[in-house]
């Protein structure tokens, strides 16, 4: 989707702007193949601090995170790495974000620059206006507890800094496809289904509908709700397409048998069939969901472009924060909103913590910075979540502070996961010079062949 | 033995566990009557990551140095490094009261505990408060102004700085074997105080102290020392470089880091390959020269070119008219010196222990010129203190190095 073709749709206003930015490995990967789908009229941008995965992009733009520090090596793991990188190119992210209506950003949690560097982007692009969708994937529960906390730590900010954030987790994939599947085979569903998400969701807005859905329905449904929320995307096929496709949703993971259903407060249903859908099964479909979920707002659109005998329904979930009322007072929540606000208008004090970050190193960090941006997440919905991720989210919230300080001393474990061994000194204090960790052999970080 | 007194050095380094005994005559002249040393186990960087096997590799140190000298070991000056250890320069401040204006002792001892009054993160503690110079109203470059006139006195102090805690735990240790540590000193410096003669430090010179587990540097100009630094890089690192490039345990590594290892690359070594089949640990293994002195150059000019920056941002480099000095068990690494000529532009010589006499093989080892800079240091404090007033004092004293050294 060339330039060109982009400022066409934004003039005329056909279309919201929509682009697609994958942050970090997995980020770059979906992305990659969301621009392989090929969406008429959608931008898709991979960043990523790693050269090497951005070198497998081809049909999207790529954007080299931290050209000065990590080097194009990759954060390692290291959320502070990741966001000295990602601060660096702040200007360049900026551009980037700047006039969309609709952005997603799109990463994989519990590592070092999908974590770090996803809500980065989304707050950025918050702050051009744009309705900014987060779309996460969690790793899998044997990925060790603590990539899990981390990617719980990071879907927290990531909520925090944009409107929805559609997560998926790894774990569900085992639902869906069982345990004996390979993991090539769980990843690519996991991917599949982010892919279908967003893609479901991009279609419903770009494509004509006989029932259109436009970018002002999901704007009111999604626009600073800081919430999670979910897409479904199922096909109905064969004679009782309507009994089908509800079998389907229902039994589908993240409608959690129906319970999610009941607990949104916003429903879009899209469907799409061939010419022949009829107002019938459309009904049918709708009147089963409402029956499921009585208390939303329920939005539905149609189109007729696609196949017969296929009912493609997309079915977007949003839910409201609702712990507000049962963890916070009215009052938490509206100093949240406030402290947004202010976070928003003076974007210089965007560093969360000048110890966290090498651009400060040297400098010592001021109490009032830190003050300024230590204001209280809002709180997860906890039903919308795995009985793990609860934990781990319950946990942070109990003891926030003391919880800091153990990520701040676990990077040191983090050091294994970097492609270069340390040899003796993995376990010693690392030799920090710069923002070059001089523990690793010169000759390697110098980029010296040895052949 | 009467009207001399024994002084201990003990360093605890990385690499090794060093104590050297010296006998200092009533003159002020060191004599080196005893050696005592052993493979250091439990240190790191410079700093202890196994206290119950440094302490046991202190004892036998100990043990060997005092069979040699002949002496009971019962108070050491104790050598402290690491990466968390900070120089830097300040200025005190002190009006001249008194109805004469003429500066007395007081007036210098209030001056410096002026400059003393830095402002340190709360963990840390200072070492050493060097004066540099005295200004007395404006007059610049007053070495000592007792007795002159004046209204405003001033000071120039280097202060070197480190952890509390991280201090404390070398200390604590050597106090664990029942040694009393007499005062701790900056490796840095202690190698320095070894190595330079006064016209070096007159003239302005770089000490490159090259541990095993850190570098640690000190500037000398005009007679006083202007500069010190510590990195927390150093001979293992080369080590731990080779092991990794050219796929050798460790411990081999450092034996071909010892054996074949040179600052610069030999153009000789191209392709040629050194056969380690005879070593049962690793079968057919075959190492290249040429990688092996790329890898170590490297390194090792790197480590210079870290602290050549660190120097210019100093402002000193203009100042080291007598060049540098290389000391430590890194200055041994062939071709260093042709290295360091290169990086800083200056000549580079290795540093002898000249400044004190006594067993000669000691005072040629670059390696042992941190323990032999310790009992010049002591010898120093012995000098600006009062010797032997019985108990009361020792244990006053004690305290003071440990509690009311701090600030």
């Amino acid at each position: 989707m060339t330039n060109s073709n982009m400022t066409r749709n934004h003039d005329n206003s056909d279309n919201p702007v929509i682009r697609f930015i994958g942050v970090g490995e997995t980020g770059v990967k979906l992305v990659e193949t969301l621009a392989m789908i090929g969406l008429k009229g959608v931008e898709s941008h991979s960043l990523d601090t790693d050269n090497r995965s951005l070198s497998r992009c081809h049909q999207s733009k790529t954007l080299l995170l931290g050209k000065s520090i990590p080097c194009g090596l990759g954060a390692g793991g290291d959320v502070a790495l990741a966001r000295a990188a990602v601060e660096s190119d702040r200007d360049h992210l900026s551009r980037l974000v700047s006039g969309a209506d609709l952005i997603f950003v799109i990463a994989g949690m519990g590592g070092g620059t999908g974590t770090e560097a996803a809500s980065f982007v989304a707050r950025l692009a918050k702050e051009t206006g744009a309705l900014v969708v987060g779309v996460a994937a969690t790793p899998f529960n044997c990925e060790g507890s603590r990539r899990c906390n981390k990617a719980a730590g990071g879907i927290r900010d990531l909520k925090q800094s944009s409107d929805v954030v559609f997560h998926f987790s790894n774990e569900e994939v085992m639902q869906i496809a069982g345990g004996e599947v390979s993991l090539n085979n769980a990843l690519e569903i996991a991917n599949r289904h982010l892919c279908e998400s967003v893609l479901g969701l991009s279609r419903m807005l770009i494509e004509p509908g006989l029932l259109n859905v436009s970018f002002g329905d999901l704007q009111a449904s999604m626009k600073g709700r800081h919430s999670l929320g979910s897409t479904l995307c199922v096909e109905g096929t064969g004679e009782n397409l309507a009994a089908d496709v509800m079998e389907k949703i229902l039994s589908h993971p993240a409608a959690r048998m129906g319970k999610a259903l009941s607990e949104a407060t916003t429903l879009l249903v899209h469907l799409s069939g061939g010419d022949n859908l009829s107002l019938t099964e459309i009904n049918t479909i709708i009147e089963s969901i409402s029956s499921h979920a009585t208390d939303v707002d329920l939005i539905v659109g149609a189109s007729g472009s696609g196949s017969d005998n296929v009912l493609q329904v997309i079915l977007v979930l949003v839910q409201q924060a609702k712990s507000k009322d049962s963890l916070m007072g009215a009052n938490a929540s509206k100093n949240i909103l406030e402290n947004e606000a202010t976070d928003l208008s003076y974007p210089e004090n965007f560093m969360p913590s000048g110890d966290n970050s090498y651009m400060g190193l040297g400098v010592e960090s001021t109490g009032t910075n830190r003050v300024r941006f230590a204001y209280t997440p809002p709180a997860p919905a906890v039903e919308t979540i795995t009985p793990e991720m609860k934990n781990s989210l319950l946990e942070v919230a109990a003891n926030q502070e003391s919880n800091r300080k153990k990520r701040k001393e676990i990077k040191q474990e983090m050091l294994p996961l970097e492609i270069i061994s340390k040899g003796r000194f993995e376990k010693s204090e690392p030799t920090i010079h710069k923002g070059e960790d001089l523990d690793q052999p010169t000759y390697i970080r110098r980029g010296m062949m040895l052949n | 033995m009467s009207n001399s007194q024994i002084i201990v050095g003990l360093e605890i380094g990385t690499s090794k566990v060093c104590v050297v005994v010296g006998e200092v005559s009533d003159n002020q002249v060191a004599n080196i009557i005893g050696l005592g040393q052993s493979k250091s186990r439990g240190v790191r960087k410079g700093e202890i990551v196994d206290a119950s096997v440094v302490e046991e590799d202190v004892r036998n140190a100990i043990v060997e140095a005092e069979h040699m000298a002949d002496v009971e070991i019962q108070s050491v000056f104790l050598g402290v490094t690491g990466s968390h250890m900070r120089g830097f320069n300040n200025t005190g401040v002190h009006p001249v009261v008194s109805a004469d204006r003429e500066i007395n002792d007081a007036d210098i001892q209030d001056v410096i505990k002026n400059a003393k009054a830095v402002n340190l993160p709360s963990d840390h503690s200072v070492i050493h408060v060097i004066r540099q110079h005295f200004s007395v109203d404006g007059q610049d470059g007053v070495l000592n102004p007792e007795g002159m006139l004046g209204a405003k006195m001033e000071v120039d102090v280097h202060v070197v700085s480190g952890r509390y805690n991280r201090l404390q735990n070398p200390i604590r240790l050597v106090s664990g074997l029942h040694l009393q540590v007499e005062n701790i000193a900056f490796n840095g410096l202690a190698s320095s105080l070894a190595t330079l003669s006064t016209e070096q430090k007159e003239l302005g010179t770089l000490v490159i102290d090259l541990g095993a587990g850190t570098t640690e540097y000190a500037i000398y100009s005009g007679g006083v020392i202007k500069h010190t630094g510590v990195l927390a890089v150093g001979g293992d690192h080369v080590s731990n470089d080779l092991a990794y490039g050219l796929k050798v345990p460790l411990g081999r590594a450092e034996q071909l880091k010892v054996d074949n290892g040179s600052a610069v690359i030999d153009p000789e070594t191209k392709n040629r390959m050194m056969d380690l089949s005879t070593d049962n640990i690793i079968p057919g293994k075959k190492v290249n020269l040429n990688h092996l002195q790329m890898i170590m150059s490297m390194r090792l000019r790197e480590i210079f070119e870290l602290i050549a920056n660190d120097i210019e941002q100093a402002g000193l480099i203009d100042y080291l008219r007598a060049g540098v000095v290389l000391c430590g068990g890194g200055a041994r690494t062939q071709h260093i010196t042709k290295l360091a000529r290169d990086v800083f532009n200056l000549p580079a010589a290795i540093g002898r222990s000249s400044t004190v006499s006594g067993i000669k093989n000691a005072l040629d080892e670059p390696e042992f010129s941190t323990s032999i800079g310790l009992i010049k240091f002591g010898a120093f404090q012995s000098q600006t203190t009062p010797k032997r007033e019985g108990f009361g004092h020792a244990i006053r004293k004690q305290f003071v190095s440990l509690f009311g050294g701090r600030k």
